[in-house]
């Protein structure tokens, strides 16, 4: 991916999301999931708000990247209203996607954006983030 | 054109690269990759366990190296042990020289400039013996708070544990200061000297250090091969702590008698060929005119600070009085790692993040920051650039 590229795609579709993040606040109430890069220093909170196995409302807050924010905000606005277990599939199959560096299996254009961003060298950890650190959350919570 | 960048193989590769990440590790000259090649296609041999001459060579290469990193400190051979790099060798001065010694009660003194290597191990072993850890801050432009290192060492520190360079503010610590304050009080003093060895003097009669560590791959020499420098007053006190081949005296089905310094702490096949490296580096180190080139990099440091502070939106992060080619920018709502991301497209290699230095940061009250660190390749021009490139993002992200 070139410099004009990246600046594409960061104006295009990064930066719009990121510099206005979707339920970007602190909550006081619902379960807390840590997503912390020890690496970058980029630390979210994300806030959930469940009736039995189902996530009604999500939000997040806290400091990072411009890719994690908006790989965060895409997340939290897609699975508001799924089923926990629906949500759990949900981000496998993103990050199964972006593994594979492949994102033509994903019916969503917002996600098959960040599929493409993996070209971006090094920033692979930035656009997990948020969404294998709910997914970790969502699994334990089932085995438990 | 720099007068050094042409003895860097990885500038014929990508001679527009502005390599500016060199507190992570220094690139490497030709002569220290030669040497290295050398070894490993014409002398490779295992150390010490043989007669032939292959192995007698290696030894000897191996030795000479130890040697010469003597010479390097000022010091003799038998107080420089090879480690694997900085953290490991203060590792080993936390748990084969302090941890028998520490009591409940005793301290350790840190600085909150230290870098992971140099804190965690003191933080753990302190918390393990009931013993407390104790933290010299900044004041606003960086610089230690000598005054608190008065007050904190007492006749209960059990080590006084400092940084010569920051690693994430390019600080110069007053080591010799903080050495005399210590030793006024019969304290140790344990200095990481990963970010200065390769530039600054580290003569261990003028500084009288305790301890001191360093990195091959920090001053144009391998990874994974690190110094330990163990002062005469402390080696009777140094104890294994890796268990092996090559540390021994004596080993019966009863019972196992040790080596002395620094063979104790070298069990198993050390790593000859770093060590080769190491040699070749401190060779190329020593034709340099260490003074002319910490001059030029001064000069060059200053340029750097004034272009970045000229530029609307970027801030340093601290100013310290005296300071190394090492500077921690923020830049007004865009984050490091996309700053060093768009740098990285203009052909810059910056680090952005926590630099190991997670407690700094968080006393200071920053996230994470960019990191500009420079070196002896680096000139003017590169500098220009990343002024061009971080203005030209600037102006993209708003």
């Amino acid at each position: 991916m070139n410099r004009e590229e990246i600046q594409d795609l960061y104006r295009q579709h990064i930066l719009p999301e990121s510099k206005v993040p979707y339920h970007f606040e602190r909550r006081e109430s619902g379960k807390v999931v840590k997503a912390y890069n020890p690496m970058c220093g980029d630390k979210y909170e994300l806030f959930i708000q469940q009736t039995v196995g189902v996530i009604d409302e999500v939000y997040f807050h806290g400091f990072g990247c411009a890719i994690s924010k908006a790989a965060t905000s895409m997340l939290l606005r897609k699975i508001e209203g799924m089923t926990d277990q629906k949500a759990a599939q949900y981000c496998r199959d993103f990050l199964n996607a972006l593994d594979a560096g492949d994102g033509s299996s994903l019916a969503d254009e917002t996600l098959k954006t960040l599929v493409a961003l993996k070209n971006f060298e090094g920033r692979v950890d930035c656009i997990k983030l948020s969404w294998e650190a709910l997914l970790n959350t969502l699994e334990h919570d089932k085995s438990e | 054109m720099n007068l050094y960048r042409s003895q860097f193989p990885v500038f014929d590769k990508y001679p527009n690269l502005a390599y500016l990440d060199n507190a992570a590790t220094t690139q490497r000259p030709k002569v220290v990759i030669d040497a290295m090649t050398e070894f490993y296609s014409y002398e490779n041999a295992n150390i010490h366990r043989g007669v032939y001459d292959l192995s007698n060579q290696a030894t000897a290469k191996y030795e000479a190296a130890r040697a010469a990193v003597a010479g390097f400190l000022g010091t003799d051979a038998a107080n420089i042990a090879f480690t694997h790099g900085t953290t490991a060798s203060v590792n080993i001065v936390a748990g084969s020289f302090l941890a028998d010694r520490l009591q409940p009660g005793d301290n350790i003194v840190v600085s909150i400039l230290e870098h992971h290597a140099n804190f965690i191990p003191w933080q753990i072993l302190a918390k393990a013996k009931g013993a407390e850890l104790r933290i010299v801050p900044i004041d606003e432009h960086g610089d230690l708070d000598m005054l608190t290192y008065q007050e904190m060492i007492d006749r209960r520190t059990g080590m006084v544990a400092i940084n010569h360079i920051s690693n994430t503010l390019g600080t110069i610590n007053d080591i010799e200061q903080i050495i005399a304050i210590a030793h006024e009080k019969d304290a140790p003093v344990m200095v990481d000297a990963a970010q200065s060895a390769a530039l600054y003097p580290l003569d261990a009669g003028a500084l009288d250090y305790d301890f001191l560590a360093f990195s091959g791959h920090k001053l144009f020499g391998p990874f994974g091969i690190g110094v330990l420098y163990v002062h005469d007053r402390y080696l009777a006190d140094m104890k294994p702590y890796n268990f092996g081949g090559g540390m021994i005296r004596e080993v019966t089905v009863d019972e196992t008698t040790f080596a002395s310094y620094p063979t104790l702490l070298e069990a198993g096949t050390p790593n000859v060929a770093g060590a080769v490296g190491m040699h070749a580096a401190l060779d190329y180190l020593s034709q340099l005119d260490r003074a002319t080139v910490r001059h030029d990099l001064t000069d060059l440091s200053e340029y750097a600070s004034e272009v970045l502070r000229s530029i609307p939106g970027v801030s340093i992060v601290r100013s310290p009085r005296r300071y190394a080619g090492i500077f921690s920018i923020t830049i007004k709502d865009i984050h490091p790692h996309d700053v060093a991301s768009f740098l990285n497209k203009d052909g810059i290699a910056v680090r952005a993040g926590l630099h190991c230095t997670q407690p700094l940061l968080h006393a200071i009250g920053v996230p994470a920051t960019v990191r500009i660190s420079l070196s002896i390749y680096n000139d003017r021009s590169e500098i220009d650039r990343l002024r061009a490139s971080l203005i030209d993002l600037i102006r993209f992200w708003s």
